[in-house]
């Protein structure tokens, strides 16, 4: 190791006396070794190494449970879970690129459809009516979040914990701790929540089999919107600042703080709307739904997808890739026999996994090796 | 790039800014004392001094940032108070801080056009015109003679001077009237340090922008700076024009802290 290095060392400094010119254009280093490329190109297409991880995964499965796990009743389920878990991620995607954190989605995540529900059982507004008052309610929750973080300065690591247990507490408290059974009107519960895909009864283009995926059809135009908000828009733009470099981003003008608080706003209604998915999905407002265990699993689908813990990067792609993962993992490893507690092991790995891995190439990165 | 190849300034040129008796403290330590300095359109002005002589809180003061407790600015002959950066900004004032204020994460000419993209309407939405903002830039930092490898590359990616050039071109992209450079050669190495140098030479062959710059090398003033003004303890106890000094008797004078005539002329003893 060490003489190789020696080598390359006489050869660069031989290369500067020989070329002065072209070997001082700093900046954009040719990766030049398999490993360099290898993480060059890790570092430029994050969501395709994760990808790429996701596929290892579902052949996996399929193989270890004799063809089982590419099914349609199957994926359906996996579906169902990633679109839960992806929507709650991608909201915290793009916290995290502004350089912070809301745990209390889960929560969000429980009171959004129990609102819904209530205004059902109570007034009997249709559930159409109820969904929007569910996702209003998370975008105040964001917005309070968001205020309370910049304007008074307290970390958002702790704002959101508070939020987490005041609005898990009105939710249990609200009506006697009672799962409420929502009625089923349709289109709406087929536009948003899911009618489970009987292979023998339908047929494969019917509405009922295309219904069957709705939650993650809303997830993937959920991860469109938002990448497009990323990379065309002026606030995606300043979110990425923001997260990047926040006194620059100011210098620069750029309203950080409101930055924020949208981005708070954002990740509330998501958490929102993929609650009432989920309560479509049961028929059932459970208070208790979104644990903050829940809320961890979005973090760490977002994590697995390539988000920076220190802001400035990350993609909804990537969280959502992240999230059928986590989906993958957790029901796949249940599918082939294993107990439903070793499936936490393995996302354990594969979130120190993944963050060793960022962590690793944001170093390189730093170093200018990449 | 050789000092010789910029003209000398027009000694006709108009006085652009004049702050007259700037004088600030904070708390009980006095940053500035009746300091006063004059720049010439198309100039280039060096501010030297030791470190907490007064030197940042002046500039600071100049573009928004602190506002003096007394004295006052003129600018092309009206007088002006800045509340804010933006203010300052408003009249012409761009300021480069050390920390330069880009943005690793973003491409070069997103950082270009941070804060005034250009848009676009597709089917009624307002999109950034990342094409036209690419193809500005490109031909921006072209004609500025700044070489980076690609307007695409993340900040990050950049050397130091890169940086430094970037974050300059910048600031003089809305064609200001005053750019301030708050030590643009610190931190960086020789060859990083020249390109700075000689993206400061094109400005002044130019004439177009006047420039304020905080420096510590005194051989690289003599490049570029058409004046020197030396603070000590918060007043400007030298301003003397780089043809008519060496850098021996500058050198000579920072050292004892002092003017070039008698130390009482200039208001306080030896030290």
């Amino acid at each position: 190791m060490s003489s190789d290095f020696e080598i390359k060392k006489a050869q660069t400094s031989s290369n500067i006396e020989r070329n002065p010119a072209t070997t001082r254009k700093v900046g954009l280093r040719t990766p030049n070794t398999l490993a360099e490329r290898v993480l060059f190109i890790l570092s430029r297409y994050r969501e395709a190494s994760i990808a790429a991880v996701a596929i290892v995964l579902v052949l996996y499965f399929q193989i270890g449970s004799g063809g089982e796990f590419l099914t349609a009743q199957f994926l359906g389920v996996v579906f169902r879970d990633t679109a839960r878990i992806g929507l709650l991620a991608m909201g915290e995607v793009m916290l995290m690129i502004t350089g912070e954190i809301d745990l209390s989605v889960g929560s969000t995540f429980s009171v959004a459809p129990y609102t819904m529900a209530l205004l059902s059982v109570l007034w009997n507004l249709p559930l159409a009516v109820g969904a929007v008052a569910g996702v209003l309610i998370g975008v105040l929750v964001g917005a309070v979040n968001g205020i309370i973080t910049v304007r008074f300065r307290v970390p958002s690591l702790i704002t959101t914990v508070g939020t987490l247990f005041f609005l898990q507490g009105i939710a249990v408290s609200i009506y006697n701790s009672q799962p409420i059974m929502t009625p089923v009107q349709e289109p709406f519960n087929e536009f948003f929540g899911q009618s489970l895909y009987n292979p023998s009864a339908d047929a494969v283009l019917s509405w009922h089999s295309l219904s069957a995926f709705t939650p993650v059809v809303w997830a993937a135009l959920v991860a469109v919107t938002l990448t497009l908000v990323l990379t065309r828009t002026t606030f995606g733009l300043h979110t990425v600042a923001t997260g990047s470099n926040i006194i620059g981003a100011r210098e620069i003008g750029v309203r950080t703080d409101r930055i924020k608080v949208y981005n708070f706003m954002i990740a509330g209604a998501l958490a929102a709307l993929s609650g009432i998915i989920n309560t479509l999905q049961f028929a059932s407002a459970d208070p208790a739904a979104g644990s903050p265990f829940l809320t961890l699993q979005a973090i760490a689908a977002a994590v697995i997808g390539g988000t920076s813990l220190f802001g400035g990067s990350g993609t909804a792609i990537g969280a959502l890739i992240g999230a059928f993962v986590v989906a993958t993992l957790s029901n796949g490893l249940v599918m082939i026999g294993a107990q439903a507690t070793v499936s936490d092991i393995y996302l354990g790995a594969g979130i120190l996994a993944a963050m060793l891995l960022n962590v690793q190439v944001d170093r390189l990165r730093a170093r200018r090796r990449i | 790039m050789s000092p010789q190849s910029v003209p000398l300034l027009d000694p006709d040129a108009p006085v652009i800014l004049e702050m007259r008796n700037i004088s600030k403290a904070f708390g009980a330590v006095t940053a500035l004392v009746d300091a006063s300095i004059k720049l010439r359109r198309g100039e280039v002005l060096a501010l030297v001094g030791d470190n907490g002589a007064g030197k940042s809180t002046l500039i600071k003061i100049l573009s928004g940032f602190h506002q003096p407790d007394a004295g006052a600015i003129t600018l092309d002959g009206t007088d002006v108070r800045f509340a804010s950066p933006r203010d300052a900004r408003a009249h012409g004032i761009e300021t480069v801080y050390q920390d330069l204020a880009l943005i690793g994460d973003l491409s070069i000419f997103h950082n270009m056009f941070l804060g005034r993209e250009r848009h676009k309407r597709i089917l009624g939405l307002k999109l950034l015109d990342n094409a036209k903002m690419r193809d500005l830039a490109v031909t921006y930092l072209e004609t500025m003679g700044i070489s980076i490898p690609s307007v695409d590359s993340m900040v990050d990616l950049l050397s130091g001077g890169q940086r430094q050039c970037v974050a300059v071109a910048r600031s003089i992209y809305s064609s200001p009237t005053i750019l301030v450079l708050d030590e643009p050669l610190a931190a960086l190495g020789v060859r990083e340090g020249g390109q700075v140098l000689g993206l400061i030479q094109n400005l002044r062959r130019q004439r177009s922008v006047s420039i304020i710059l905080i420096v510590h090398n005194y051989h690289q003033i003599f490049e570029v700076c058409d004046r020197i003004n030396f603070l000590h303890s918060g007043a400007i106890v030298l301003d003397t024009s780089t043809t008519e000094t060496t850098e021996e008797e500058l050198i000579r004078i920072v050292r004892s802290g002092r003017g070039r005539r008698a130390a009482g002329e200039v208001g306080f003893g030896p030290t």
